[in-house]
């Protein structure tokens, strides 16, 4: 008969315990959106990263139909449509046309083509769904592939280029694209879609980009191989595994974000369930004091903390859920031009997503409801009655976090020397961020001390309400971390956003010296590279290159021309000390190269070591001489000479021709190009090339400016939570200031005063500690995430905006906390009457 | 052949849009009209015809191994102009080109699909350089000795068999219907169709390395339409056959939604002397269904037993399909293989030939 009884007493303790959020519904709506936002989060950049790997899976498709292998020609130069229909009427059914290509519209925008015939799809490649799965399913493919055609654009690609429905882009080679369609296929991601027919008299192209393959088998391959003309090349699709390997760090990174904004959200949950531990300190002696057994209560605890567990996990995947829909599109941007990743927009809600959230909800929460509520519970009855015990305890606790923090500075330092992977790097960070939040409390305590000391004793009410801090720093310890936490995050990420735009701007400046540049498709850029006597040309620059393979990732070998521009103007992080012209030796063996600074971060190679390269089935050595920095590739990069490459490597493809322009000149270039028959369209400009390189670097950090933004937010909410709560809880003691002939302009002061005061410390603190992390994220994570180097650009002026931010903040929290307390301060005076004070 | 000119339709037309008869009904204008009184010429009319709507070359044959063991091939090319204009030039061409192959084999039935546009050498049908009659769709091909389709050698591949026939045929080209005016609706829908019935072959089925020696007959059947079927006609079966004493027999039943079925076939002599037949010359009925599967787990009844009667030559047959799983899931799906022609009076088997259902 115990266990009924028992159940009874759990039910009223808990009903019991659960009626103190109906009475302080402000509460419960902190602790719902502190859940809510850390985990809304925290779980949609969980959702998208998910999202994004799974899609990778899937990258030996191709708009959903198998591409296992590519057919390319190495030189560049495409695939004439009678050697693709050759290898059809040979058998190869398997093999299917693929263009792919870049325009440029009239108002500069870039728009990614990638065109197929969908009639030419071998029903293998629609995979297991068979016939299902069948682009000619449905019936609008009909008018998709008859002239007058159709580009189809997804959602996503239309809003950003502002596309609709009909509308015939014109682009700047003076062609439009078909009628646009809001449509998408799967893996289309910011691409247009459209027929090849369509594509070819777009782009003035008659070849091919590529062929894709489906999976074949050895026998096939082989007489595939066999039967493929000297100038096309069979090549396995390592697309899974190449994008999986690249975009890791991105991913990392993105983590942490989340990481970050739930450990934000966490913070406010950890403040309610303070004021609602102090709220309830009453309930739970006089629960003790009835007889209720700690057992019972703790295990009221246990299933309240299950219920807000289960509020916060379905309310922050949903919100989450909805984020991730939000956000994912500049992550799905950022991927395909950093990578080429094609990730959809379908976000799909797993059930290990959803176990996952309530797992990462119910740690938090007991972290941050059950242990503090556990301690408070085992308090001796008498204990808890003592109001005056919070400040002795307070000021205890200060103390113990700041000795804490010194064995987190200690292993920060000791792993800081270890730093290998950008987890390591996270690590290092995290335990620097979390010391440096558990000295917070100390400094405004020395600070507020030292305010204290320097006020004459005359200045009454300054001392006073300097002291007033004591009182209200218990409660707002612990929102003032979470707030200096975000402010530090959001100066080192912005510094580290910034220090990359400077350092790829200035980069792009050099990179970028010449003032037109040709595409590598045109025909007879081999003519045009020749001086002709031309007034106008004042230098050119034919690259080439080839693809190959180098550590198992995907690597491009560059053929320049050592004595053009932009090479004698390449400024080199690292270079051997003799190697002030690098290419000087150019008969000597080890042969010289220059290598990108992936090649050294990520490849692990020191100037002055050798790298092997296999060109034509042989290896050859390669000493290297310099780095130069390559910004926004993921690839290894190498330069060699042109006459090296040409003389080592077969099926080199011309990249492209670089003009230098004289002054003034620019015009009568482009008509010269005009009359050598080349399109419009089939060169841009300097300043249109390096425009569109800062937009795409703009999108792929606008996500990092989403979550900077939204924690702000959050931690925001989480110092209007704290205020709230202390003013109510303070309001009996306002009242008694308001009798003793305090004004409301007075009090105002008194309680403004200090908390601008802690919240001038811990911004301040936050500088320092934002310079550390940009550091740390400038000089330590991103070159192990991405092999990059730049120098830190420190700027005082995000630090101004943070700042102006943060006390509109403050001052709104402190403005909503006013009226409030105007508004209860009578009943509060009334309450003081019926008390006999 | 009618045959599957709906599958056309379907298929390549306005494809699998959500109300497929809507299509149907749909008016042919734009497109060249099948009219009686057209006098059919060859080699001309071996050729496409792309002022008509839809067209085909359709084969199918039963064949033999030395050891007696039974094999059917059926392969088609149909070829579709999405608009009535003229065909144009390489990518922006307006012909579409559909192909289907299967091989009936004592082991199995295989079968493949495949699609391709017109004007860029995909696929086509044309009196190629040297002068011979060639329609091809990839590596799929029937390349005839001279302009015409017949004699000639029949190429393609199902998965990794590979089939080669040899096509030789002596008697003349049967003109359908009234001399090729093919009608298939009382309301004036019709098709302009020709056969060579008598098409003796001999090749092989290479499959692995191996080859297995194949003789038999086949029946081509060639057919053009703008507007190929009626409203309320949900589908047709279809039947050609050999008979062991030298004669061919097609028939055909256009099923309509109020039951009063549109039938139509044709009686070729051993010389190739042809006699048409209508409704009043013949039962043609199903007497037992079958069930089949069609892909995955589902399953369908089919009318695989059938009677076959011409009363006024006092000829009675029951056609039997020994191989129900000859479904074809492909884009447009239906049913094809061969059957046995069995005397209703003695039980004998008296002939072979292949029977294609759709709209089930």
């Amino acid at each position: 008969m115990m266990f009924p009884e028992t159940l009874r007493q759990l039910t009223w303790v808990l009903l019991t315990l659960l009626s103190h959020y109906r009475r302080h519904p402000g509460q419960s709506a902190f602790m719902a959106i502190g859940l809510l936002t850390g985990v809304a989060l925290w779980s949609s950049v969980q959702l998208i990263n998910d999202h994004a790997k799974a899609s990778y899976g899937e990258a030996d498709q191709l708009l959903g139909a198998e591409s296992a292998y590519w057919i390319r020609n190495p030189d560049g130069g495409g695939i004439p449509v009678e050697e693709y229909i050759s290898l059809r009427l040979q058998g190869f059914a398997q093999v299917y046309p693929v263009v792919e290509s870049r325009v440029l519209t009239t108002s500069g925008e870039v728009i990614p083509i990638i065109a197929v015939d969908l009639l030419a799809l071998p029903p293998a490649a629609y995979g297991s769904g068979g016939m299902a799965n069948s682009p000619l399913a449905g019936d609008s493919w009909l008018p998709f592939i008859q002239p007058g055609y159709q580009s189809w654009y997804s959602a996503e690609l239309a809003e950003r280029l502002n596309i609709l429905p009909g509308d015939e882009v014109v682009l700047s080679n003076g062609r439009k694209m078909p009628p646009a369609l809001i449509q998408s296929r799967s893996q289309q991601g910011f691409r247009a879609f459209m027929d090849i027919g369509a594509a070819f008299s777009v782009l003035a192209e008659e070849n091919l980009s590529y062929l894709a393959v489906t999976a074949l088998d050895d026998t096939t391959r082989a007489k595939l191989e066999s039967t493929l003309p000297p100038n096309l090349r069979l090549v396995k699709n390592r697309q899974v595994l190449d994008l999986t390997q690249l975009t890791e760090s991105l991913h990392t990174h993105l983590a942490a974000m989340g990481l970050l904004s739930f450990a934000v959200g966490l913070f406010i949950v950890f403040n309610a369930v303070r004021f609602s531990l102090l709220s309830r300190q009453g309930t739970f002696n006089t629960l003790r004091e009835m007889g209720a057994s700690v057992q019972v209560i703790g295990a009221a605890i246990i299933l309240e903390t299950i219920g807000w567990s289960l509020i916060g996990t379905v309310g922050g995947l949903m919100s989450g859920y909805v984020l991730s829909g939000v956000l994912l599109p500049t992550v799905a941007g950022t991927l395909q031009s950093l990578y080429g990743a094609i990730v959809e927009s379908d976000i799909e809600l797993g059930l290990n997503q959803m176990l996952l959230a309530w797992l990462m909800t119910l740690l938090g929460l007991v972290l941050a409801l059950a242990g503090p509520l556990w301690h408070r519970l085992r308090m001796n009855v008498i204990e808890g009655r003592s109001g005056s015990l919070m400040w002795q305890q307070d000021e205890r606790a200060r103390m113990v976090m700041m000795w804490s923090s010194l064995p987190l500075f200690a292993l920060a330092l000791a792993c800081f020397y270890r730093i290998e992977t950008v987890v390591d790097g996270f690590v290092v960070l995290t335990l620097i961020l979390f010391a440096a939040a558990l000295v917070l409390p100390v400094s405004i305590q020395f600070v507020n001390s030292m305010v204290l000391n320097r006020l004459s004793r005359r200045n009454w009410k300054l001392r006073w309400a300097a002291s007033d801090a004591f009182a209200q720093l218990p409660q707002l310890r612990v929102a003032l971390m979470a707030l200096l936490l975000t402010l530090t995050a959001n100066i080192g990420v912005t510094t580290l956003v910034n220090s990359f735009r400077d350092a790829l701007s200035n980069w792009l400046e050099i990179r970028l010296s010449a003032d037109i540049y040709i595409q590598r498709t045109v025909g007879n850029i081999d003519t045009l590279a020749v001086t002709d006597g031309s007034e106008w040309r004042i230098a050119s620059h034919q690259r080439t290159g080839v693809s190959t393979r180098w550590r198992g990732r995907p690597a491009i070998v560059q053929g320049v021309d050592v004595s053009a521009p932009d090479i004698v103007d390449m400024q080199l992080p690292e270079q051997l000390s003799d190697a002030s012209a690098p290419w000087a030796s150019l008969s000597v063996d080890p042969q010289p190269i220059l290598a990108n600074e992936q090649v050294k971060h990520l490849g692990q190679v020191a100037l002055g070591e050798t790298v092997r390269l296999e060109s034509a089935g042989q290896q050859y050595s390669y000493v290297i001489v310099g780095f130069f920095h390559d910004y926004g590739t993921p690839y290894y990069r190498f330069y060699l000479p042109s006459d090296v490459v040409k003389q080592r490597w077969q099926n080199v493809r011309s990249e492209g021709l670089a003009l230098w322009v004289a002054p003034g000149m620019l015009e009568m270039a482009e008509q010269t190009l005009i009359e050598k028959g080349i399109d419009p369209g089939e060169w841009i400009r300097q300043a249109d090339i390096k425009r569109v390189s800062l937009e795409i670097f703009d999108r792929t950090f606008q996500i990092t400016a989403a979550l900077n933004s939204l924690t702000l937010v959050v931690a925001g909410v989480a110092l209007l939570a704290a205020l709230l709560a202390v003013h109510q809880q303070r309001l009996p003691e306002y009242a008694h200031w308001y009798s003793l002939g305090v004004t409301f302009q007075e009090w105002f002061k008194l309680v403004a005063f200090p908390l601008l005061l802690m919240v001038m410390v811990t911004g301040l603190l936050a500088i320092p500690l934002g310079w550390v992390l940009s550091w740390m994220l400038v000089y330590k994570l991103n070159v192990v995430a991405f092999g990059w180097t730049m120098p830190l650009v420190w700027s005082w002026m995000p630090v101004m905006q943070l700042a102006m931010v943060t006390v509109m903040v403050v001052i709104s929290a402190l403005a909503i906390v006013a009226l409030q307390v105007r508004r209860r301060l009578p009943v509060a005076l009334k309450q003081l009457g019926g008390m006999g004070l | 052949m009618l045959l599957l000119v709906l599958a056309m339709c379907f298929a390549v037309s306005d494809l699998f849009a959500a109300d497929n008869y809507q299509l149907l009904r749909s008016s042919p204008a734009g497109y060249a009209p099948v009219v009686p009184g057209k006098n059919i010429q060859f080699p001309r009319d071996h050729l496409p015809h792309s002022a008509f709507k839809i067209e085909w070359w359709y084969l199918t044959a039963n064949l033999t191994d030395d050891s007696g063991g039974e094999y059917g091939v059926h392969w088609t090319l149909f070829r579709q102009s999405m608009s009535p204009d003229e065909p144009g030039d390489s990518w922006s061409n307006n012909q579409i080109w559909m192909a289907h192959a299967a091989i009936s084999t004592p082991e199995g039935h295989l079968y493949e699909e495949r699609f391709a546009r017109g004007g860029i050498g995909q696929a086509g049908v044309q009196v190629n350089p040297e002068g011979a009659f060639s329609g091809w769709l990839d590596n799929w091909s029937l390349v005839g000795h001279s302009s015409a389709p017949v004699p000639g050698v029949l190429t393609f591949t199902v998965q990794d068999k590979r089939i080669e026939l040899n096509l030789n045929a002596v008697t003349p080209w049967v003109l359908q219907g009234e001399n090729g005016f093919s009608q298939k609706s009382e309301k004036g829908q019709a098709s302009y169709y020709y056969s060579q019935p008598h098409i003796s072959v001999v090749g092989s089925l290479i499959d692995a390395g191996s080859e297995i020696k194949l003789d038999g007959k086949a029946w081509l059947d060639r057919e053009w339409s703008s507007q190929p079927l009626a409203s309320d006609q949900p589908g047709w079966d279809w039947l050609s056959v050999h008979l062991d004493d030298g004669q061919a027999l097609m028939v055909y039943r256009l099923r309509q939604v109020n039951g009063k079925h549109w039938y139509s076939g044709t009686l070729v002599s051993a010389n190739g002397v042809s006699e048409s037949l209508s409704a009043v010359d013949m039962i043609f009925k199903p007497i037992q269904q079958a069930s089949v599967k069609i892909g995955g787990s589902a399953a369908r009844n089919l009318p695989l037993h059938w009677q076959l009667e011409l009363p006024g030559r006092g000829k009675q047959w029951i056609i039997k399909a020994p191989r129900p799983d000859h479904w074809l899931n492909t884009t447009f799906p239906y049913w094809e293989g061969p059957v046995k022609v069995i005397d209703a009076e003695s039980g004998l088997s008296v002939g072979d030939g292949y029977l294609e259902l759709t709209g089930y």
